[in-house]
């Protein structure tokens, strides 16, 4: 058999359309992003008048950051695949509230984490039920589920306080460290790389992406579309109860508003971070970046002695332009 | 024994057959044309094929044993693959992700075994004459050519045994179909069935083993490499044509006057790489038939016309006066409408009723002094049209889904009616009608040319075109290639020539 | 299919789910509270009502307008809005005007959201997300949180007088509200229009209709309805609350969607919203009543929200297959 002419010799062109290469896109996002955090950091640093490299601050900061961040791994594969879930805030409530009921009875801990990790996962799995099974809109299923989930806490709670939650995660989350990061950072970074690794070498995560990518080419092509949205809805479920309890060490109290509009900050972070809007893009390690970018800004507020109120506003505005300068990115590259 | 046999396949949607009794043999090592006009069927066998339709009668036998394709995954299991016009990718994956994705080589830590895949890719990068640097790149950066062989490689990754293209050549360049044709010799010294659908005949002279022509859903005709000629084609393809149209040939013996200025007039207007330099004129009380293949850019540029895309350059004058159209609403103020090719899609509101579909174009002109519709004159317009149409239905209140798909599509042409227009453009008028309001609409819209429209008739049905057209215009591949003044039964094999690219016995006036 | 049939069909598909709740939740607050349906207490219902009922108005406009058209950030707008009244209110702004100037404050932020959503091209849940949050910390800072109660007596008559026996904001302003959306929606052209884009935005584009513009103004009169709505609950409680609003986006959608609004678009009617609007409020009050916690409260309607659209589902399967029970091939 005659060998076939090379490609690119017989038909006298390079298969990258080089049109498509912009000067813009050789430089990866999470690069620009980095330097940004960077930047921030210098602005804060300077203006708090050192007070930004205190142990406190740092140390606040970090577990800020650890405790936004863990969920945006998971909220990254689901606004990756066209999805969302503004329910996160109530389940930090629900699973704390499992958490805190358990102490009160003297669980051991490790039984405790493993309830409130499974109470996450669960009430993942209901989402996804809804939303994969059922076929249901996204938005409205967890709009939903994040108003029951609030009531569940706070018939659980009947109106009190739980304060009798164990210093022992306070010292895992916050006082112990790893030099001088608290090891709920160390975690987080971890958890990151894993999830990172994950979604770049194994099928499933790669059908994340396929899925976002062109959800009818998947069922075409035999894709577990359902399974894999099932493993993202309650990875979500799951690291948001780990949020929960990094945030009981943080402060050990449950009551019944704790988590409110958290989802706000994890999907700030996911959007910052680079996930597009309408799915396909998007990564753990830019998640990471966004909420580190986005618990700075807010850590600037206090430093600065802003009115807290600001935070709302400037979150708000922050996932609009980093929105919008997404889609222009977008169509910038699409024009031929 | 032939690998896979369809054997008196039919399949219907709605009140029309897509494909009566087809039969067709596909065998391992020879590459098959399908060759017919747009609407001829082969989308539906492809479909069937790959699993996605069911036919209505008929069997399949595969390997010499009665089967079912009930799924598209049940197709890929089975061996088959096709190559779409469109290639089917996931943008944001890479070139290896892209093959590999449904069927992905995992090692023993349940990890993406990518060393093991490139393994198994470069031997058929190496076939298909691919350079094996372009597995990390995201596919979406590929050029179009280069997506279809990759695509092609993902074919035979699967180790499919049929493959299948349709239309792979309307994206690419010479020398990327010079080297297609390479690789698909490839594909038939290695054993596969090839299936190559196109209606550029001279490409199959270059490539076909056989060829089964279909025409409005039979197979009119199967010729063997030995007797693969053109004009034979061309002539099974064009025959019935020259059948349907002789019996309307008395309907037009009158030459249309074209003097003063056109309604109409088009120069030089591009829109890369959709359509080139498209330059014509339509006269009041004339039928331009604009004719020519799917992908030709003809409703691109009637779209243009419409203002719903926007020309890179041209100019376009509506009687004799310069106009820039940017927007649909634009277009219908100057007078020109747009009856769109796909009635589901762009056209039919489907939870609303027969009267607002049909008084979508003209809500402002019917309403009162404070907005409000005058229902009761829109009562009477629908009445108006009903009896004009002859449109068999309800009362106007009723959902426009209680109307057959003739019916439906009569609303969408009174909606256009009820506009003042001065050109019209109908692009498919009567795709997936029944014969008799086929009929109907083609006289409909001769009535209308005498009235003084100036009517533009897209159409990939040759007899349509022939009936109804007082002049003809081909497009193909984006540029008019051929233009007739008269219309005449002896033209269309001529039209159909130059359709496909194919040049022409005589000289076309 | 016959006549009959098919308006039955047309009935059950997009009102079936509303009619069931609405006899549930009659039949459920008699038992829950008995004697629930007095006059005293429906006078008192809809005295709650007008503001959310308001609101629903907006957002089922919105949704109607399909392309994923919605607005989360109706709470947060009903807040501001209430709480520029109240602030130059505070500042022996006369009255009218402050009301007016907080009117005008709702238009300005449904502008924004058009804006975002038709030119910007952002997509509405992120739009009105972004925008939910940052209307709110709006709100919070003009106030420095603290509620505002300097109105000047005159000020109550809107959320808390009475015309010939009615509650006040009913007679004036959500009865008038509700018949010129209906008025709009089912006899002028934009009503048209809105439908026809809901539908089928391409359709609607090839047939000459400016569809930005349509959507635009389904986000500037939510904007106005919420300021309206702001204006009633501040003149109700003769305070102006930076937090109010925080579930309204909840009840609004859940509302709009109980009452046949479809969430891809096309499909929806001021009457439905209306009776569902009914049914939410009895549903509310009836918890008041029974002295239910209001987080209990929204969590019911969230769980509403699910039940309804999971039902409208299974219901339109049901018809599309003719009403029987499916046979499984």
């Amino acid at each position: 058999m005659k060998p076939l002419a090379v490609a690119t010799q017989s038909i006298g062109n390079q298969p990258i359309d080089q049109s498509l290469q912009t000067g813009k896109r050789s430089v990866r996002y999470e690069t620009i992003l980095l330097v940004i955090v960077a930047l921030v950091v210098v602005i804060i640093a300077i203006g708090s008048h050192g007070n930004f490299w205190s142990s406190s601050n740092l140390t606040s900061l970090l577990v800020d950051a650890a405790i936004t961040a863990v969920p945006a791994i998971g909220m990254t594969m689901v606004i990756v695949m066209g999805g969302i879930d503004v329910s996160i805030g109530s389940v930090v409530g629900l699973t704390a509230t499992v958490a805190g009921l358990a102490f009160e009875q003297n669980w051991p801990i490790a039984l405790v984490v493993l309830l409130t990790l499974a109470t996450g996962a669960i009430a993942g799995l209901i989402n996804a039920w809804f939303i994969a099974s059922r076929k249901l809109p996204p938005i409205i299923v967890t709009l939903g589920t994040m108003s029951i989930w609030r009531a569940v806490v706070y018939a659980l709670l009947g109106g009190n306080w739980i304060s009798t939650i164990p210093m022992t995660l306070t010292a895992w989350f916050v006082l112990d460290k790893l030099w001088i990061i608290p090891w709920s950072f160390v975690l987080t970074v971890v958890l990151v790389l894993i999830a990172a690794y994950m979604l770049r070498r194994r099928p499933m995560g790669r059908h994340v992406y396929a899925i976002g990518s062109n959800e009818e080419a998947a069922s075409v092509l035999g894709l577990p579309t359902k399974r894999v949205k099932y493993m993202a809805y309650v990875s979500l479920g799951a690291l948001t109860a780990i949020a929960a309890l990094m945030t009981l060490g943080q402060s050990p109290l449950v009551q019944a508003t704790t988590g409110s509009g958290f989802e706000l900050d994890v999907i700030a972070a996911v959007v910052i971070g680079g996930t597009s809007i309408l799915g396909g893009r998007g990564t753990v390690i830019g998640s990471l970046l966004g909420a580190i970018l986005t618990q700075l800004i807010s850590d600037g507020v206090i430093l600065f002695q802003i009115q807290p109120f600001w935070n709302g506003v400037v979150t708000g505005a922050m996932i609009i332009i980093a929105v919008i300068m997404s889609l222009l990115n977008q169509r910038g590259a699409a024009h031929e | 024994m032939s690998l896979l046999a369809l054997q008196n396949i039919s399949k219907a949607f709605g009140g029309t057959q897509a494909l009566s009794s087809a039969s067709i043999d596909l065998n391992a090592g020879r590459v098959h044309a399908i060759v017919g006009e747009n609407g001829a069927g082969k989308s539906t066998l492809i479909k069937i094929i790959m699993g996605v339709l069911q036919p209505d009668a008929g069997q399949i036998v595969l390997d010499g044993k009665v089967a079912a394709i009930t799924t598209p995954s049940e197709a890929r299991r089975l061996g088959f693959s096709c190559v779409y016009q469109e290639p089917l990718i996931f943008p944001h994956l890479s070139v290896l992700e892209n093959i590999f994705i449904g069927h992905p080589v995992i090692d023993r830590f349940g990890n993406f075994d990518t060393a093991v895949m490139r393994e198994k890719a470069l031997p058929i990068f190496r076939s298909l004459g691919l350079d094996p640097d372009i597995l990390p790149v995201s596919i979406s950066k590929l050029r179009l050519g280069y997506q279809q062989l990759v695509l092609i490689a993902q074919a035979l990754v699967y180790d499919s045994r049929l493959i299948m293209f349709d239309e792979p050549t309307s994206i690419l360049s010479g020398a990327e179909t010079d080297h297609l044709f390479d690789v698909i010799t490839f594909l038939r010294q290695s054993g596969k069935a090839v299936v190559y659908i196109s209606h550029r005949l001279e490409e199959l002279l270059a490539i076909a083993d056989e060829a089964t022509v279909l025409t409005d859903g039979r197979v009119v005709g199967h010729t063997d490499r030995s007797e693969l000629e053109p004009e034979r084609l061309l002539a099974l393809m064009a025959g019935k044509a020259t059948r349907d149209y002789a019996g309307s040939a008395e309907q037009r013996k009158q030459a249309v006057q074209h003097e003063g200025t056109p309604v109409l007039s088009v120069e030089h207007l591009t829109l890369d790489p959709l359509f080139r330099n498209v330059s014509f004129s339509v006269h009041q009380g004339e039928v331009l038939g604009l004719y020519g293949q799917v992908g030709a850019g003809r409703s691109e540029v009637a779209l243009s016309l419409f203002g719903y895309l926007r020309p890179k350059s041209g100019t376009v004058r509506l009687r004799g006066q310069e106009v820039r159209i940017r927007s649909p609403r634009q277009a219908i103020a100057q007078g020109i409408g747009y009856l769109p090719e796909d009635r589901k899609l762009q056209g039919i509101f489907s939870f609303q009723s027969i009267s607002s579909n049909l008084i979508s174009t003209v809500l402002p002109r019917l309403a009162g002094p404070f907005a409000n519709i005058r229902w009761r004159e829109v009562a009477k317009v629908v009445n108006r049209f009903r009896t004009d149409l002859n449109i068999k239905m309800g009362a106007p209140g009723d959902p426009i889904i209680s109307l057959s798909g003739g019916g439906q599509q009569k609303v969408m042409i009174a909606r256009w009616m009820a506009v003042n227009l001065s050109v019209a453009i109908l692009d498919e008028p009567t795709r997936g009608i029944d014969v008799v309001t086929k009929r109907d609409l083609h006289d409909l819209i001769r009535s209308l040319a005498e009235q003084g429209l100036a009517i533009i008739v897209i159409s990939s049905d040759l007899p349509e075109v022939l009936a109804v057209s007082t002049r003809i215009m081909v497009m193909n591949r984006g540029s008019i290639v051929a233009s007739y003044e008269e219309v005449t039964d002896a033209l269309a094999e001529d039209i159909l020539g130059a359709a496909i690219g194919m040049p022409a016995e005589e000289e076309a006036q | 299919m016959s006549r009959g049939e098919g308006v039955f069909r047309k009935i059950g598909e997009n009102y079936g789910v509303l009619i069931l709740v609405l006899v549930f939740t009659v039949i459920g607050s008699n038992i829950l509270q008995p004697g629930i349906l007095s006059l005293q207490n429906v006078s008192s219902m809809i005295t709650f009502g007008v503001e959310i009922g308001l609101i629903a108005l907006g957002e089922t406009l919105v949704i109607l307008g399909g392309g994923g058209g919605i607005d989360l950030s109706v709470g947060s707008m009903y807040a501001v809005s209430q709480v520029v009244v109240g602030l130059l209110a505070q500042r022996n702004v006369n009255i009218l005007l402050a009301v007016a100037a907080g009117l005008a404050t709702g238009v300005a932020m449904g502008f924004v959201n058009g804006l975002l959503v038709t030119r910007v091209k952002i997509p509405a849940i992120i739009t009105t997300l972004a925008t939910m949050y940052a209307f709110s910390g709006v709100a919070l800072l003009l106030t420095d949180g603290i509620d505002v109660s300097a109105f000047p007596a005159s000020y109550s008559f809107i959320g808390q007088g009475l015309i010939g026996g009615l509650p006040a904001q009913f007679v004036l302003l959500y009865i008038p509200a509700a018949l010129l959306l209906w008025i709009v929606l089912s006899k002028t052209v934009y009503g048209q229009q809105l439908y026809l884009t809901g539908t089928n935005q391409l359709a609607a584009v090839l047939s000459g209709i400016n569809v930005k513009q349509v959507r635009m103004w389904t986000y500037v009169i939510t904007g106005f309805l919420t300021a309206v709505a702001g204006v009633v609950d501040s003149s109700r409680l003769v305070t102006a609350r930076p937090d109010a609003g925080a579930t309204a986006n909840l009840a609004a959608i859940t509302i709009a969607v109980l009452g046949g609004t479809s969430i891809f678009g096309g499909k929806g009617s001021v009457w439905g919203t209306a009776i569902a609007t009914l049914v939410i409020t009895l549903v509310s009050y009836s918890f008041s009543l029974a002295n239910i916690n209001s987080v209990i409260e929204t969590g019911t309607i969230g769980g509403v929200l699910i039940v309804v659209i999971l039902f409208q589902g299974y219901l339109a399967r049901w018809f599309a297959r003719g009403g029987r029970v499916s046979v499984k091939a």
